[in-house]
C-alpha cells in the first residue's frame, strides 16, 4: 500500500499545486487545502501503516498491543489538521473580504497593495 | 522553590507571559482601554522575563526545560542558549518599544479590530521559536506568527491591506506547508522529532535523496519565512501596506525568525557543508543583497525601500552561514541582533516622519531637519548602521560577516556584500536628502510635531544601537560565544540528555568539515 | 557579566600618559558638546568654536620638540582597547608627519571657525551654529584619522570625515544642486571607501594584525602575498576617489556647493589630502612593485594636466581654485610615486605650502563672494580700496602658490623639481610638471590681480562689507606664515618639514629646506615656469578662450561617464525590480513553486547519484499487500482532488475537495485512527460549510472571472504542478524505504496509561505528552478567529463592530416554530453530547477537540432556526472571550505542575471517592476544556460573522473602507481622545 498512499501524496500535492496557480483567488485557497491535506497524509504514512486497530489501552491491560497503530503520527496530523484548517479558512474569510472591498477575485487584477508608492506607473494590470 | 526551578520556570516565562496576555486581552475584548492598560504592564512584565532568563544562560550557558516532565525525546522541550536569549531579550525589548510607539499609531478601530490579542499572539509565536527544542513545535509556532501577522496586516482593513494579506497570506502558506512536509518526511526518517536526538540521529543515517530533498524543503520553507531571493515576493508585496507600529514589529522579527530556524536546522541537524547546500546558500545570499538592494534603490516611498533592505539585510545574514566559519556565524549572530533593532527603528521613525510631514511618499515630503532637528539626529543613527557605517553597530556587523567572506575564500562573496552596502547608503541617503533637506513638501508645509510616545521608543533603540556600536566588544564576544553552541552540536546534546551523549558516529548529511 | 573590557576601556586605556588618545577624546567631546552649546552663544559662536581646535592645536604644538629631537623616527605610540577580540583598538601613531597634520587640522581648523563664525554672521544662530558644529565633528574625525594607527580604526574616522563632507556640501540643501554634489561626492568617497575597506581587510588578513605601523616596517608580508595586487588596487582607489585622482576628479570642484569655509577647510587644506596621507603611509608597501609605482605616477600627471585644462576653462573663483588644487593633488600623488629621500622633503614640504596658501586663496574668494555676491572672476574688479587687507593676503598667497622667492612655495617647489630630477622618469614628469605648474602660477595670479586690480572687469554692484575682521584674520595670517616660513626655512626645516619627511622615508636623514642651494637645474625650471606663467596671465583672456574652444574635452567628460554609469545601475534596479517583483500573483507563484520544485529535483539527483550518494531505494513490497477496499478509497479521494483541479465550476470544485477530504478520512480511520477520522470528517464539513457560504455571495462560472489561468499558460501549469508531484511521491518513497525507528511510539505505548493514566494514547499525546503543541494549536483557531471576526467586520471602523443587535444586518433565522422549538431541544442534546465526548476522550476516542466542534454544530444549527443573535445570546459571553477563556483554562491547567513538578503541564492527578465509584481526575481535564471552549469560540466567530457577512441583504462590492490612506496617525487625536 505504500506505492499506493505515496501516489495519493503526490497527486493530491499535484493537484493543490495545479489549483493554486489558478487566477481565482478561491481556487487559489482551496488549492492550500489539498496541499495541506497531502501533507497531513503524508505525516500519517511517515509513522508508517499497517495496523487497523486504534491506538486504544483496552480495559484490563496497561499498555498499548504492539498491533496498534502508531500513535505519534497520528496526534501530529490532527495537530495539523486544525492549524491547516484554522488557516485555510481564516484565508477564504480574506478572500471574501478582497471579494468585497476589491471587487474581484482575480489574483491578476488585484494590485492595490503594489500601487501603493510604487515608482513604476501603474500598468501592473496586464500581464 | 529551588535555584534550578527557578531557571526552569524562567525558561518558560518568555512564551508563557505574552500568551496569557493574549488571552487576558481577548477575555478583555469588549474594554479597550483595560485592554491597553494590561498590556504596557504586560510589555514591561515580558522584557522583565526575558532579562531573568537572560542573565540564566549567562550564568549556565545553555538552559533545558521539559514540559510535563516527559524526558526529551518523548516530551516538548525549551533550550536556550546565547543565540536564542539574545533574541528572546531582543524580542522583548522591541515589543515595549513597538508598543509605547503604538499608543499614538494605532486606531481605536485597530484596537477593536484585537491588536493586542494577535500582538501578544505574535509574540508569543516568535519567542516560541526562538525556545524551542523539537521541530514539530517550531511548525506550531510558526503557525501561530502566521496567523497573527495575518490579522495584524489586515488589521486596518484598507484595500492595499486587504490586497497585500492575500499575498502574504498564500505565499506563507505554501511555506508552511512546505515545512509540514518536511518535519513529516523528517519523522518517517528519524522517528524523532526534538531537535537533540535528531542530532544524534541523523548523523547514523544514509544520505538518502529523500532525506537530502528533506534537508532542501526545509531550506526553501524558511526561506520563504525569511525573504531570500527568489522567495521573498510576499514581502513587498504586504509590509508597507500596514500601519507602522505593525511594520516595524514584523520587520524586525518575522524574517529574523526564519533566518533563526535556518540557522539552527543548517548548524544542529543538517550541514551545510554537504550536498552542495554551502554553494546554494552563498548564491542565494549574494543574489538576495543584490536584489533586494536594487529594489530599494529605485523606490521614493519610505516604507518600500525598507521593505526591500529588510530583504537585502538578510543576504548578509545568510553569508554567515555559508561561509561557516566561527567567526562568519558569530558575525551572523551579530547580524541578526543589530538588525532586528534598526530595521525596526527605522519604520517607527517612518512613521514619524509620516506624522510629521504628512507622508511617506519622499517626493512630496521636506524640511524636516529645520523643523524636527532631532528627528534628524534618531534617523540618521538606524540609517547609518544600516547602512554599515562607522562606527554604529551595523558597520561591526559587515565587519564580521565580510572579514570571515576573505578569510574563508568567498571573496566574491565580500565584494557582493561591499557593493551592496553602497547602495543602501545611496538609498538612505536619499531618504534624508528628500525628507530632511529638501524646502518643505506639498503634504504638509507646517510639520506637525511628534509626539512623546513616538519619539521615546526611537530614541531607545537608536540608544541601543550606539551602544553597540561605540562599545561593542561584550557584543562581539557574545556572539563568539553563541556560535560556539551553533557549530558544536555535542554542547547541545549533552544539555539535554548530559555529558555522555555523543553525536553519532557515521557521518551522513553532516560531513566532516 | 563581560569580562574585563569595562577596565580595560576606562582604566588601562585613560591613564594620564596617554595624552594624544585624550585630545583626540577632547575634540570629539567638544565637537558633540558644540550641537548643544553654539545655538545658544549668539555671534560669538566663531570665537567660541575656534577655542576648541585652538586649544588642540596649541597641545600639538608641545609634541613638536620632542618629535624633533629624538633619535631614529621618533614616534609616540599610544593605545586604548577598544574590540581586542577583533584585534581593533584605538592605537594612535605621533610621529612627524601625523603631527604635520594635526597642526595643519587644528591650526587651520582654528582659522576656519572663527572666519565661519564672521562668514555667517548674518545668517540664522541655528544654521550658523550648526555649520560650526559640523566644522568641529570635522575636524576631529580628520584628526582621529591621521592619528590612528590601526587600519580600521583609521576606516572609521576616514568613513566619518565623507559623511561630514556631504553635509557640508549640501548644507545649503534648499538648493537641488547642492544636493546633487553632495550626493556625487558622497557616493564617490564612500563608494572609494567600501573598496579601502576591502582592501584594509585583505590586509589585515595577510598580515595577521590591523596595525598600520607593524605592516609598513615588514613590507614583505603584504609584498610577497598573492593579494598583494588585489590590495593595492583597492587601496589605490580609496585614495584616489578622497584625493580627487582622475577619474574621481571631478566630483571636487562639483563640492564647491559649499560654503567656502568648509570649502577651504574641507576642499582644499584638509580632507582631500587624506588619500595623499594614506599612499604616502602605504607607500613602503606600494612601492615595491614597478607596476604600481608606474601606476600612481601615470594618474597623478594625468590628474594634473585635466586639471590644468580644466581649471584654464573656468570661470568662477572658487572653480579656478577647486581644479588648481585638483592639479596639486595630482602633483602629490606623482611625487608619491617617486623614490628618493628628495621626494620625501618635496611631499612634506608641499602639503604643508600648499595648505597655507590654497586656504588662505579660498578665504580671500570668499570674502570676495561675500562682499559683493559675484562668484565670477569676470563680475569682479577694482575692490583694492574695499579689500585692502585681504588684496594683500591673497597677493602673499599667491606668489607662494607661484612659488616665487621668498616664500615658502617656492622652497617646496624646488624640492618637487628636484624629486622629479632624480626620478626615474625624469623626462615627461618633468615636461607635464612645467606645464602645469606654469598653468598654477598664471591662476596664482589671475586671482590675485582680477578682483583687486582689474580695471576691465570692475564690481559693478553695490558691496555688502568691507574687511570683516573674523574673515581677515585667517588669511593675513596664513599668508604671513608663508612668507615667515620661507623667510627663515630653518624653522619648518627643523621643526616640521624635516620630521616628517624623516617619518615618511621610514629612517633619518639629513633634511635640507633651504631658499637657497645654488644655481641648480631646479633654479632653472622655476624661472622657466614664472615666465610661462607670467606669459599667461598677460594673455589670459585668449589663453581661456582658447581652452575653451577645446570642446572635444566635454565629449570625453568623466562626469557624464559617472552619470551615465549610475543611471545604468539603476537601469538595471529597476529592471530588476519590475521583473522580480512585477505585481502578479500569479508570477510569485509560479517561481516560489518552480524553485521549490527544482531544489527538490537537485536533491533528489544528489542523493541518487551525487558523491558518496546513497542511490535511490524504494519501499520492499514484500508483506506490504494492498487492500483493494482501501486502494479503492485512495482512488476517490485522488478522483476528487483531480475533479476539484479541472473543474470549471467553483462548487464542482468544492465538491470534489469534500470527496477527497472525506475519502483521507475513511483512509485514517481504516488504518487504526478513529480520533483523526472523526477530525478529518467534522473539519472538513465545517471548511465545506463556510466556502458553501461564502461561495453562494461570490460569482460563481462564466463570471468573466477567468476560473482557469490563459489557455495557453494551463499546460505549464500541468507540467509544474506534475513535476512538483512527482518529486514529492520520490521524496515520500525514500524515506519509507528505510525502517522506522520506533522507540518514542513504544514508550507512549508503555506509558500512556502508567505515567499519565488515559488509554487513548493519541489524546494523551495531544493533551499530555506533547501539550505544548496543542496549547499552540488552540491559540491558532483563536487568533484565526480573531483575525476573521475583524476582517469580517461589517462596521467598517466606524463604530462597535461586535454583536449589537442594532448594528447587525444578519438574518432573522427560519421562522418555523416547530423548527425553533426541536432546534432548542437539539441544541440541549448536542451540547451535552459534546460535554461527554470531551471527558471520555482521555480513554476513548473524543476529547475536548471533538466535542467542540458537536457543541459548535449545536449553536449552529441554533443560529439557522432562530437567527444568530438568538444562538450568540445563547453563548452569554462573547465568542472571543470564550477563546479568551479556553486559554487561560489550558494555561491554568499547567501551573500545578510547575509548581509541584517542577515543570509546566506536568499534569497532578487526584483521586477524588465518591463512594459508589472512585473518580480519577486530573489537570488535563481543565487543559481538554480549554480546549474545548477555544473550539466552541473560534468556530462560532468564524460562523456568526460569515453568517453576518452572507446574509446581510445589501452585502456587495465596495463597502470596505473607502480609501486606503486615511493614515494612521492622522487620527492619532481620535485616539488619544
Amino acid at each position: 500500500m505504500t506505492f499506493v498512499y505515496a501516489a495519493t501524496i503526490a497527486i493530491l500535492a499535484g493537484a493543490g499545486i495545479y489549483m493554486i496557480l489558478a487566477q481565482n483567488v478561491v481556487r487559489i485557497v482551496m488549492g492550500v487545502a489539498l496541499l495541506a491535506a497531502s501533507a497531513n497524509v503524508l505525516i500519517f504514512l511517515s509513522g508508517r501503516l499497517g495496523s487497523v486497530s486504534p491506538p486504544i489501552i483496552p480495559e484490563g491491560t496497561d499498555v498499548l498491543a504492539q498491533t496498534a497503530a502508531n500513535p505519534l503520527p497520528q496526534a501530529l496530523v490532527l495537530t495539523a489538521i486544525v492549524i491547516g484548517f484554522a488557516l485555510t479558512a481564516f484565508g477564504v474569510a480574506l478572500v471574501y473580504k478582497a471579494y468585497r472591498s476589491l471587487g474581484t477575485l482575480d489574483a491578476s487584477a488585484m494590485h492595490d497593495a503594489e500601487d501603493m508608492g510604487s515608482p513604476f506607473t501603474p500598468s501592473q494590470a496586464k500581464q | 522553590m529551588t535555584e534550578s526551578t527557578y531557571n526552569l520556570l524562567v525558561l518558560v516565562f518568555p512564551v508563557l507571559v505574552p500568551l496569557t496576555l493574549a488571552a487576558i486581552t481577548a477575555v478583555l475584548w469588549r474594554a479597550p482601554a483595560a485592554q491597553r492598560a494590561v498590556s504596557i504592564i504586560g510589555l514591561g512584565v515580558i522584557v522583565g522575563v526575558s532579562g531573568l532568563l537572560t542573565m540564566a544562560v549567562l550564568q549556565y550557558d545553555i538552559l533545558a526545560v521539559e514540559f510535563g516532565s516527559w524526558a526529551v525525546p518523548f516530551g516538548i522541550s525549551f533550550v536556550a542558549d546565547r543565540l536564542a536569549v539574545a533574541l528572546v531579550m531582543i524580542t522583548a525589548i522591541l515589543a515595549l518599544c513597538v508598543g509605547i510607539f503604538s499608543l499614538r499609531d494605532m486606531r481605536q478601530t485597530h484596537i477593536r479590530g484585537g491588536f493586542y490579542p494577535l500582538f501578544f499572539g505574535m509574540i508569543t509565536g516568535v519567542n516560541g521559536a526562538f525556545l524551542t527544542g523539537d521541530i514539530f513545535n517550531l511548525y506550531v509556532w510558526f503557525e501561530v506568527m502566521l496567523i497573527t501577522s495575518l490579522g495584524l496586516l489586515v488589521i486596518g482593513r484598507t484595500k492595499a491591506q486587504i490586497d497585500g494579506a492575500i499575498k502574504y497570506a498564500l505565499l506563507n502558506l505554501f511555506g508552511t506547508v512546505l515545512f509540514l512536509m518536511a518535519v513529516g518526511l523528517l519523522y518517517g526518517a528519524t522517528g524523532t522529532l526534538a531537535f537533540a536526538d535528531l542530532a544524534r540521529i541523523l548523523p547514523t543515517l544514509e544520505p538518502t535523496p529523500g532525506l537530502v530533498a528533506t534537508a532542501i524543503l526545509f531550506l526553501c520553507a524558511f526561506g520563504i519565512k525569511a525573504g531570500v531571493f527568489p522567495l521573498f515576493f510576499w514581502l513587498p508585496a504586504s509590509y508597507h501596506t500596514a500601519p507602522f507600529t505593525i511594520s516595524a514589529i514584523f520587520a524586525g522579527l518575522l524574517t529574523k525568525v526564519g533566518v533563526y530556524a535556518v540557522f539552527r536546522v543548517f548548524t544542529l541537524l543538517f550541514a551545510v557543508e554537504a550536498s552542495g547546500i554551502r554553494e546554494i546558500v552563498a548564491v542565494v545570499a549574494a543574489l538576495t543583497m543584490v536584489t533586494g538592494v536594487f529594489g530599494a534603490a529605485v523606490q521614493w516611498n519610505i516604507r518600500r525601500i525598507l521593505s526591500f533592505h529588510i530583504i537585502s539585510q538578510i543576504g548578509y545574514m545568510l553569508m554567515g552561514l555559508a561561509v561557516a566559519t566561527p567567526l562568519a556565524i558569530a558575525g551572523a549572530i551579530f547580524y541578526i541582533v543589530h538588525h532586528i533593532i534598526v530595521k525596526a527603528n527605522l519604520f517607527l521613525l517612518a512613521g514619524a516622519i509620516r506624522h510629521a510631514s504628512g507622508t511617506d511618499d519622499l517626493k512630496k515630503s521636506g524640511g524636516l531637519l529645520k523643523s524636527h532637528p532631532w528627528l534628524a539626529v534618531l534617523f540618521v543613527i538606524p540609517a547609518l548602521s544600516l547602512a554599515g557605517l562607522p562606527p554604529l553597530s551595523g558597520f561591526w556587523a559587515k565587519f564580521l560577516v565580510v572579514d570571515a567572506s576573505f578569510k574563508g575564500d568567498m571573496a566574491w562573496l565580500a565584494a557582493a556584500a561591499l557593493f551592496t552596502g553602497l547602495l543602501t547608503l545611496y538609498s538612505m541617503t536619499k531618504i534624508w536628502m528628500e525628507a530632511f533637506w529638501k524646502e518643505p513638501g506639498i503634504e504638509r508645509s507646517q510639520p506637525r510635531k511628534i509626539p512623546f510616545a513616538m519619539t521615546a521608543p526611537i530614541a531607545v533603540l537608536g540608544a541601543i544601537t550606539l551602544t553597540i556600536g561605540f562599545y561593542a566588544e561584550p557584543f562581539v564576544q557574545f556572539a563568539e560565544q553563541a556560535s560556539i553552541t551553533l557549530l558544536e552540536p555535542d554542547v547541545y546534546i549533552a544539555a539535554i540528555f548530559g555529558a555522555e551523549a555523543q553525536v553519532g558516529e557515521a557521518t551522513a548529511l553532516r560531513s566532516e568539515p | 557579566m563581560f569580562p574585563n573590557t569595562l577596565e580595560n576601556a576606562f582604566l588601562s586605556g585613560w591613564l594620564p600618559g596617554e595624552t594624544v588618545p585624550t585630545l583626540l577624546l577632547i575634540a570629539f567631546l567638544g565637537a558633540a558638546l558644540s550641537f548643544v552649546a553654539l545655538p545658544r552663544v549668539g555671534k560669538a559662536a566663531g570665537v567660541v568654536a575656534a577655542a576648541l581646535p585652538f586649544t588642540l592645536f596649541a597641545a600639538f604644538l608641545t609634541y613638536v620638540p620632542v618629535l624633533a629631537t629624538g633619535d631614529g623616527v621618533p614616534t609616540i605610540m599610544q593605545t586604548v582597547q577598544w574590540v581586542p577580540s577583533l584585534g581593533i583598538n584605538f592605537v594612535t601613531r605621533l610621529d612627524g608627519f601625523s603631527l604635520l597634520f594635526a597642526l595643519m587640522i587644528t591650526g587651520i581648523g582654528t582659522l576656519v571657525a572663527l572666519y565661519a563664525g564672521a562668514y555667517y554672521a548674518d545668517k540664522p544662530a541655528a544654521d550658523r551654529a550648526r555649520f560650526l558644529s559640523y566644522i568641529l565633528l570635522f575636524m576631529a574625525a580628520m584628526l582621529g584619522t591621521v592619528l590612528s594607527d590601526n587600519l580600521i580604526v583609521m576606516f572609521v574616522f576616514w568613513e566619518m570625515t565623507s559623511l561630514i563632507s556631504f553635509l557640508l556640501i549640501g548644507f545649503n540643501s534648499a538648493s537641488k544642486e547642492a544636493r546633487a554634489a553632495a550626493l556625487q561626492s558622497l557616493v564617490i568617497t564612500a563608494g572609494g571607501g567600501l573598496a579601502l575597506f576591502g582592501g584594509l581587510l585583505i590586509t589585515g588578513m595577510e598580515a595577521g594584525t590591523f596595525s598600520l605601523r607593524a605592516i609598513t616596517l615588514e613590507p614583505s608580508l603584504i609584498a610577497e602575498s598573492p593579494w598583494f595586487y588585489v590590495i593595492a588596487t583597492l587601496v589605490l582607489i580609496g585614495a584616489f576617489t578622497k584625493s580627487a585622482q582622475f577619474p574621481f576628479h571631478f566630483w571636487l570642484p562639483n563640492a564647491m556647493q559649499a560654503p567656502t569655509p568648509a570649502s577651504a577647510y574641507l576642499h582644499s587644506a584638509t580632507m582631500v589630502k587624506l588619500g595623499i596621507f594614506l599612499l604616502a603611509r602605504f607607500d613602503p608597501i606600494l612601492s615595491t612593485s614597478d607596476v604600481i609605482v608606474m601606476v600612481m605616477v601615470g594618474f597623478g600627471l594625468t590628474t594634473m594636466l585635466v586639471a590644468a585644462v580644466m581649471a584654464l576653462r573656468s570661470e568662477g573663483l572658487k572653480a579656478i581654485l577647486a581644479y588648481s588644487t585638483v592639479a596639486s593633488l595630482g602633483l602629490l600623488v606623482t611625487l608619491i610615486g617617486l623614490q628618493g629621500p628628495g621626494s620625501s622633503v618635496g611631499i612634506a614640504g608641499f602639503i604643508l605650502a600648499h595648505a597655507l596658501y590654497k586656504a588662505a586663496l579660498f578665504f580671500c574668494a570668499g570674502i570676495v563672494i561675500h562682499a559683493t555676491g559675484a562668484t565670477r572672476v569676470r563680475d569682479v574688479g577694482a575692490l583694492f580700496t574695499l579689500l585692502p587687507l585681504t588684496a594683500v593676503s591673497t597677493i602673499l598667497a599667491s606668489l607662494s602658490m607661484a612659488g616665487l622667492p621668498p616664500f615658502v612655495g617656492f622652497i617646496a617647489k624646488e624640492y618637487v623639481f628636484e624629486a622629479k630630477l632624480e626620478s626615474s622618469f625624469a623626462g615627461i614628469v618633468t615636461f607635464v610638471a612645467v606645464g602645469v605648474n606654469s598653468v598654477l602660477v598664471a591662476i596664482a595670479g589671475i586671482v590675485a590681480l582680477r578682483p583687486f586690480f582689474s580695471q576691465k572687469s570692475a564690481f559693478k554692484g553695490e558691496p555688502k562689507h568691507g574687511e570683516v575682521w573674523g574673515m581677515t584674520a585667517g588669511p593675513v595670517v596664513l599668508a604671513s606664515m608663508g612668507v615667515f616660513f620661507g623667510l627663515f626655512a630653518d624653522i619648518p626645516q627643523y621643526f616640521i618639514v624635516g620630521p616628517a619627511a624623516v617619518a615618511l622615508s621610514g629612517a633619518p636623514f639629513y633634511v635640507s629646506f633651504e631658499i637657497w642651494h645654488g644655481l641648480t637645474p631646479m633654479l632653472a625650471l622655476s624661472v622657466l615656469v614664472i615666465a610661462i606663467g607670467a606669459l599667461m596671465v598677460w594673455k589670459w583672456d585668449a589663453v581661456q578662450s582658447a581652452a575653451k574652444s577645446l570642446s572635444f574635452i566635454d565629449r570625453f567628460s568623466v562626469e557624464k561617464g559617472y552619470n551615465a554609469t549610475f543611471q545604468g545601475l539603476l537601469s538595471v534596479a529597476r529592471l530588476s525590480t519590475q521583473t522580480l517583483q512585477n505585481g502578479q500573483m500569479r508570477t510569485y507563484l509560479v517561481a516560489t513553486i518552480a524553485v521549490v520544485t527544482a531544489a527538490m529535483g537537485y536533491a533528489l539527483l544528489v542523493g541518487a547519484f551525487g558523491p558518496g550518494a546513497a542511490g535511490f531505494a524504494f519501499p520492499s513490497v514484500e508483506g506490504d499487500t494492498i487492500r483493494p477496499y482501501l486502494a479503492m478509497v485512495s482512488a476517490l479521494v485522488v478522483a476528487g482532488a483531480l475533479v476539484a483541479a479541472v473543474a470549471r465550476s467553483m462548487i464542482v470544485s468544492l465538491v470534489g475537495i469534500g470527496l477527497s477530504g472525506y475519502g483521507i478520512a475513511v483512509i485514517f480511520m481504516k488504518n487504526g485512527a478513529p480520533d483523526l477520522a472523526l477530525t478529518q470528517l467534522s473539519v472538513e464539513t465545517l471548511f465545506v460549510v463556510i466556502v458553501t457560504a461564502v461561495l453562494v455571495k461570490l460569482p460563481a462560472v462564466g463570471d468573466g472571472l477567468k476560473t482557469y489561468s490563459r489557455f495557453d499558460i494551463r499546460p505549464r501549469d500541468a507540467l509544474l504542478s506534475t513535476a512538483f508531484g512527482a518529486a514529492i511521491f520520490l521524496v515520500v518513497l525514500s524515506i519509507a524505504a528505510k525502517p522506522f525507528n520506533p522507540s518514542i511510539t513504544d514508550y507512549f505505548a508503555a506509558t500512556s496509561l502508567t505515567e499519565a493514566f488515559g488509554r487513548n494514547v493519541v489524546n494523551v499525546i495531544l493533551v499530555d505528552f506533547r501539550a505544548l503543541d496543542t496549547l499552540g494549536e488552540i491559540a491558532v483557531v483563536a487568533f484565526a478567529a480573531i483575525a476573521a471576526w475583524a476582517i469580517l467586520s461589517l462596521s467598517d471602523g466606524k463604530g462597535p463592530a461586535d454583536l449589537d443587535p442594532a448594528h447587525d444586518r444578519s438574518t432573522r433565522g427560519v421562522s418555523s416554530l416547530i423548527f425553533s422549538t426541536t432546534a432548542q431541544a437539539f441544541f440541549i442534546l448536542m451540547i451535552a453530547i459534546s460535554v461527554v465526548v470531551l471527558f471520555r476522550g482521555h480513554n476513548e476516542p473524543g476529547g475536548g477537540f471533538i466535542g467542540g466542534l458537536i457543541a459548535s454544530a449545536g449553536f449552529a444549527v441554533l443560529a439557522l432556526a432562530l437567527g444568530v443573535n438568538i444562538a450568540a445570546q445563547k453563548l452569554i459571553l462573547h465568542p472571543v472571550v470564550w477563546m479568551g477563556v479556553g486559554l487561560v483554562c489550558a494555561i491554568v491547567s499547567g501551573i500545578p505542575g510547575a509548581v509541584l513538578n517542577e515543570s509546566f503541564l506536568t499534569h497532578q492527578w487526584v483521586d477524588l471517592n465518591l463512594g459508589f465509584m472512585t473518580l480519577k481526575l486530573g489537570t488535563t481535564y481543565l487543559f481538554d476544556i480549554g480546549v474545548y471552549l477555544t473550539v466552541i469560540g473560534g468556530v462560532l466567530a468564524f460562523l456568526i460573522r460569515v453568517q453576518q457577512q452572507t446574509g446581510s441583504p445589501d452585502a456587495k462590492p465596495s463597502d470596505a473602507l473607502p480609501a486606503d490612506e486615511p493614515a494612521p496617525n492622522t487620527n492619532t487625536q481620535g485616539a488619544s481622545a
